[in-house]
């Protein structure tokens, strides 16, 4: 018997009951209906989870600093010291790695800025080529990025605001809950790059009104500072203050927190043109000296950033550099766990959705059932005038399978739909349907529909076709 | 033409109902000749169906042998005598036993459709039988819209499209009246004379069984008389 004709007679049995199809059909629309939603609901809960860390710095970034070199296993002591520093030959090794997308430098830059009675101490500020800050496509509030050979400006993130203290140390915000009254790009601001010196001067002379005084004196450019940079005098000499223009604001409130709200930002070459300028023959602050106290010609990078292809290799790259003696970090473990919870989350959500459809099953054979005994004669004559026994089983079974079909697509019209609502009144996505689920759940009501159709047909199958005709 | 196409060697039939045994079939032996009309007659109960049952392969004997064209029915598996009936053998029934769903011409072509034959050849086939047994305004009429009579023409013209070698037909005219059973049985006839089948129809009507080529009187499970 050809599929076409059994299909046939399978949707016309299914007509001939209409209304008892049509509650069957509801049954397997419901379960799948409910399954579907609550993989939704989870599926949601995933996304807005793995959003989070995303904005926490990135779902495939691995964070590499300078390691002692302990997990290689060797001993330190007659090698290079600089071996397990970050310099460009160490970003071209990690470049050369499987799995690597980019890498790029972070110098850690220390600045004391200073603006009327407030003070902000930046020691985590980011200086990264300006290419790979484009890059990054944040949005601006005020201003922009520098241009590539512009002197040093800095970017400043929407919260470090919230960073200025008093003289004392106090941060403001956190004590007051007010912003102070200094305009980012406006206001007079006064930036001290030899942070050790500030901290020197500040303990030796504690009354502090001597670098507030200095400080109208000392509006000098960075290029004229150089001139007679000497610093070494043991006396307390309060350190040389540069305007260091702000470039832009990036975008954000007050209560916005993004990857880069705490953040000062800025050019790294420009960065380093100061420096060299400002601490001329001695070593840039951070940066190591050889053991005569002189400075190395290269520059060692306070972190790697490395891009990983796909987030699945983030572990795995991870351990691997780790092991070549580096520090690493990155969101990994908290992504495995995040997954792992959205999965059992899932499982339990779609185990909820399953109960019902489980129900649905039942009716499913309970109506298949019906209509064996309803058609007991008509098995039976079909036998007799040379219907095969596996054509009638597969009768049966096409029959259940169109019922989860059309099961399968209702169910999944409707949970579609829930999810828009749902999506609608909490006014997030909180319930996403992923689109392989669309074919899936169709495929899985067939299937499901279909065993349980399995036993009422193996029961038509194996009806005695005697007992069938004579049955009246 | 003197070939034997059904032979019946010594077959019993024993149903068990809890401890009583009914013997529904007492060593019955008989054959059947191509191109003939063979009427099984006898009162109720007498073990016609059975017989019948035996011969078209719908029931296996407690003991005996059915040989139909040299096959051994009473050896075969389920799945074997499908196939045979689906190939050799066309059934009429005393209820018609159309399917309430399909109209006349699907009904008529569904034995072909179990033989994997596709819609256009089998309809083809469908309309050119009905046609023969007078139906060619019925042609899509459910059973529900036709005569008890019209039925049974639906249903012999289900049991010619197959051109089987044996047709089994029990109490053929059972459900019908005196001028229809006439015209069926006329028909029936026709079929036998004119296209060299083989047909066995039961009933328990003696003048019915005046149409047939030969008798076969059974009562209580025997072959008492045939004529
Ligand atoms: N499945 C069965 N189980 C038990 N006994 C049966 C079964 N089928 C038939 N019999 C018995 O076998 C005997 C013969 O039955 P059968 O149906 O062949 O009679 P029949 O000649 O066709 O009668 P009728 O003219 O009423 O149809 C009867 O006594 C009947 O009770
Ligand atoms: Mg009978």
């Amino acid at each position: 018997m050809r599929f076409a004709d059994k299909a046939g007679m399978a949707w016309s049995s299914l007509l001939r009951r209409k209304l008892r199809t049509m509650l069957t059909v509801l049954g397997v629309m419901i379960g799948v209906a409910s399954i579907v939603t609550m993989m939704g609901l989870a599926e949601g809960l995933n996304r807005q989870s793995l959003e989070m860390i995303e904005q926490f710095g990135g779902l495939r970034t691995i964070e590499v600093r300078e390691g002692s070199g302990n997990a290689a296993g060797t001993t330190g002591g007659t090698a290079d010291p600089t071996q397990y520093k970050l310099s460009d030959s160490t970003m071209q090794t990690i470049l050369q790695m499987e799995h690597v997308e980019s890498v790029y430098p972070t110098l850690e830059f220390k600045a004391i800025i200073q603006s009327g009675p407030y003070v902000l101490d930046i020691f985590g500020g980011q200086a990264m080529p300006l290419e790979v800050l484009k890059d990054m496509k944040w949005e601006f509030a005020e201003g922009g990025w520098p241009e590539e050979g512009d002197d040093l400006q800095f970017v400043f993130g929407n919260l470090v605001i919230e960073d200025f203290a008093d003289a004392r140390g106090n941060v403001i915000y956190w004590n007051t809950g007010k912003v102070v009254n200094v305009d980012m790009m406006k206001s007079k601001m006064f930036t001290i790059l030899d942070t050790d010196a500030y901290e020197a001067a500040k303990s030796n002379n504690n009354q502090g009104a001597s670098t507030d005084t200095a400080a109208s004196s000392t509006d000098t450019r960075a290029a004229e500072a150089g001139a007679d940079a000497s610093g070494d005098t043991k006396a307390a000499a309060p350190p040389k203050k540069y305007t260091i223009p702000t470039a832009g604001v990036l975008a954000g409130e007050l209560d916005d927190y993004n990857e880069y709200s705490w953040y000062t930002y800025c050019d790294m070459d420009a960065l380093i043109k100061t420096y060299k300028k400002a601490f001329k023959g001695k070593a840039i602050p951070g940066q190591p000296v050889r053991k005569n106290g002189k400075p190395y010609n290269e520059l060692f990078y306070s972190k790697l950033n490395v891009i990983v292809d796909e987030i699945e290799n983030v572990a795995d790259l991870q351990k691997e550099i780790g092991d070549m003696g580096y520090q690493t970090a990155s969101n990994s473990e908290w992504i495995a766990q995040q997954r792992e919870q959205s999965r059992s989350q899932q499982a339990m959500l779609g185990g909820i959705g399953a109960v019902s459809l489980l129900v649905a099953a039942i009716g499913i054979a309970n109506t298949m059932m019906m209509s064996i005994y309803e058609r007991t004669k008509e098995i039976g004559v079909m036998k007799v005038i040379g219907c095969g026994l596996k054509d009638i089983q597969q009768l049966f079974l096409i029959e259940a399978g169109m019922i989860g079909f059309a099961g399968g697509l209702t169910g999944l019209a409707l949970s579609l739909l829930v999810c828009f609502i749902i999506n609608r009144v909490t006014g997030s996505t909180t319930a996403v349907i992923p689109y392989w689920m669309y074919g899936t759940s169709i495929v899985f009501a067939i299937l499901v529909s279909m065993l349980a159709g399995f036993a009422p047909s193996r029961r038509a199958m194996s009806l005695s076709a005697l007992e069938a005709i004579r049955s009246n | 033409m003197d070939e034997t196409v059904i032979s019946g060697r010594k077959i019993y039939k024993i149903f068990k109902l809890g401890e009583e045994r009914v013997r529904a079939l007492n060593g019955v032996s008989l054959d059947v000749k191509k191109g003939e009309f063979v009427a099984i007659v006898g009162t109720s109960g007498s073990g016609k169906s059975t017989l019948l049952n035996m011969l078209a392969g719908l029931d296996r004997p407690t003991k005996g042998e059915v040989i139909i064209g040299g096959n051994h029915i009473e050896k075969m598996s389920e799945d074997q005598l499908v196939r045979f009936r689906r190939e050799h053998v066309g059934f009429i029934f005393q209820a018609y036993d159309l399917l309430p769903q399909l109209d006349a011409i699907e009904n008529v072509a569904l034995p072909l459709s179990f033989r994997g034959m596709g819609k256009k050849e089998r309809t083809a086939q469908a309309v050119k039988l009905l046609k023969q047994v007078g139906l060619e305004k019925y042609m899509k009429h459910r059973p529900t819209e036709m005569s008890g009579g019209q039925q049974q023409r639906v249903g012999i013209a289900r049991a010619l499209v197959v051109k089987p070698e044996i047709i089994f037909a029990d109490e053929p005219t059972g459900n019908l009246d005196t001028k229809t059973t006439i015209e069926v049985l006329h028909m029936l006839q026709e079929v036998v004379h004119g296209k060299g089948n083989t047909l066995v129809m039961v009933t328990h009507d003696r003048h019915l069984a005046g149409y047939a080529d030969r008798r076969i009187h059974i009562v209580d499970g025997e072959v008492v008389l045939e004529d």
